[in-house]
């Protein structure tokens, strides 16, 4: 249990050493946001200010998204530097330092989050404490299938030059795919019959239902989704760690 | 003295190649053992099933009385690993490095301060505790992976060609830490190509191609060879060298000088200076050493490449 304990500490301690990492990574979403969501907002039905309100939480489901998977980045480049080796011949399980690098990662993951819920009320979205509290589950419950998503992946990949370039290939589609930017109601339908596949769909309409009250999805699909998702990724990197041979 | 690693015709087959052929080993409790052995001969492979990293494909391995397959967490818990590569993390300071890999250990956070600040001071590095690994030279680096590998108290330290890249004075710096923590009476068993780090050892295995050729103390590793080499600087080289010839002894010319091997070039050295009319001016014998047990074994130099012994003889001279 300390391995675990120790595999995100340390993850937290390298972040704390670059706290301009931080604030680097809100630029992505605010960018989405502010001058994507402006621009495209104006031209749409809703107008400006609520279309911006409609696709925030689509850009803190596209800023978890990619901190949890990007954060993931300290495996490869731990294999890389051989520091990895180090790690697997100490005493700590497989499970805790698969498990331990899913839970770090998703916490740098809500901490991005988190940062860009200061900008809620600047589009007049106003938390009530419920919605905060389901706002907040539904982020952490996202950010670790993300993060596990980039752990299950990053167990695969010896290069940090490779994993960055197949992380963007796979998560733009899927951030595009997942109806952050558009309600998936209106898509075409072969858009709506894909969305079904793609995990970051279920966590952008649980996290706008919170706000919104009311939900694409039915509630328990998502919730099921995402945990079952989850389950089989974290499952999936605890194995590619046990396999210990020729690490 | 007990048996802290057993190994019993151990074989590892990767894909192709057979990296290690059904090998037998023996390390005593409180000893150095030196695994020495030319690039791709097992070592690393052999070292990485030891040390619980790969598993071997036949055969048995017991470190500290448990079974390389079967117990590997609690292998884990007792040894220490200096790696090839060096594997520190970059961004932390050399202090937290050491409590990081503590806690990996299950130390508590107060009795691995204690133990930070504790092996700090044995290996000499508080200068540089609080300064971040890539802000160390190669040798600062090495010694603090000395001190992590030594953290959690192991009782067998495992050191993969450890100084690789070291300059002289950092290498020899490091072989004296790794004495010190030997006479505190850890077990440490190392992987070299450099024969004079093989010296170290209390006793040496010679790897070769997956089988170890022979198992022995550095002296008695010798002995086997028996004889030795003579330099000689004359006058006039090559006169000598024609009459060296026509006494039937193995002899050449070099750029140094004349080489001459001998079974007992103690005796041969003063009946040929009592022989020859040309003035000398350098005479010297040179004991046998590992490279040339290496190459009576094997019939191939340790240093990858060179199998002309007196080639590599001359080169440890120019050396």
């Amino acid at each position: 249990m300390q391995g675990f304990w120790a595999v995100i500490l340390r993850d937290l301690k390298r972040i704390w050493a670059e706290p301009f990492r931080l604030i680097s990574g809100l630029a992505q979403p605010l960018l989405y946001l502010f001058l994507l969501g402006s621009g495209i907002g104006a031209a749409t039905q809703l107008g400006g200010g609520q279309y911006l309100q409609y696709i925030f939480p689509g850009v803190v489901a596209l800023s978890l998204l990619f901190t949890a998977n990007f954060a993931a980045i300290s495996i490869v480049f731990d294999r890389e530097i051989g520091f990895l080796k180090a790690v697997l011949v100490a005493p700590v399980s497989r499970p805790s330092v698969a498990i331990g690098k899913v839970c770090s990662g998703a916490i740098q993951a809500l901490v991005q989050g988190v940062l860009l819920l200061i900008f809620a009320p600047m589009i007049g979205i106003y938390f009530g404490f419920l919605q905060i509290i389901l706002f907040v589950i539904f982020m952490i419950l996202s950010g670790l299938v993300f993060s596990a998503m980039g752990v299950a992946v990053a167990t695969n990949f010896s290069s940090t030059e490779v994993f960055p370039v197949v992380l963007n290939a796979v998560l733009l589609p899927m951030f595009f795919l997942s109806g952050a930017l558009y309600p998936l109601k209106t898509a075409p339908g072969w858009l709506q019959t894909l969305s079904y596949v793609d995990p970051v769909a279920y966590g952008v309409d649980l996290m706008r239902g919170s706000i919104m009250g009311t939900f694409y999805y039915p509630e328990w699909l998502s919730l099921v989704v995402l945990c079952f998702v989850g389950f089989i990724l974290i499952w999936t990197a605890v194995k590619v760690f046990e396999k210990g041979e020729e690490i | 003295m007990s048996a802290i690693i057993e190994v019993r015709n151990l074989r590892k087959q990767y894909d192709e190649v057979e990296a290690l052929k059904g090998i037998d080993l023996t390390v005593e409790e409180g000893e150095i053992f030196a695994l020495l052995g030319p690039n791709g001969a097992g070592k690393t492979t052999l070292f990485s099933i030891l040390a619980t990293l790969r598993k071997p494909t036949s055969g048995k391995a017991m470190v500290l009385g448990k079974d390389v397959l079967k117990h590997r967490e609690q292998i884990r818990q007792e040894i220490g690993i200096v790696f090839q590569e060096p594997a520190l993390d970059d961004r932390l300071s050399a202090r937290d490095n050491l409590m990081l890999m503590a806690l990996f250990y299950g130390i508590p956070r107060k009795e691995a301060t204690r133990r930070a600040n504790e092996v700090l001071d044995l290996l000499d590095i508080n200068d540089f505790a609080n300064r971040a690994p890539r802000k160390l030279s190669g040798g600062q680096k090495r010694k603090l992976e000395l001190a992590r590998a030594i953290i959690a108290e192991p009782k067998l330290l495992f050191l993969d060609e450890a100084t690789l890249g070291l300059d002289v004075d950092a290498r020899r710096n490091f072989w004296d830490e790794v004495k010190k923590l030997s006479e505190k009476g850890s077990t440490i068993f190392l992987t070299t190509h450099y024969m004079e780090e093989a010296e170290v050892a209390d006793r040496i295995a010679l790897i070769d191609e997956g089988n170890i050729m022979a198992v022995d103390t550095p002296r008695a590793l010798k002995e086997q060879v028996g004889g030795g080499l003579i330099r000689l600087n004359t006058e006039d080289n090559e006169t000598v060298l024609h009459w060296l010839k026509q006494q039937n002894l193995e002899a050449e010319h070099s750029k140094e000088g004349l080489f001459i091997i001998s079974n007992d070039p103690s005796s041969l050295l003063p009946s040929i200076l009592s022989n020859i009319e040309q003035k000398v001016t350098r005479a010297e014998i040179r004991q046998p050493s590992l490279e040339d047990v290496f190459l009576k074994l094997t019939g191939r130099s340790l240093k990858n490449g060179e199998s002309n012994d007196l080639e590599s003889e001359k080169n440890e001279w120019v050396k």
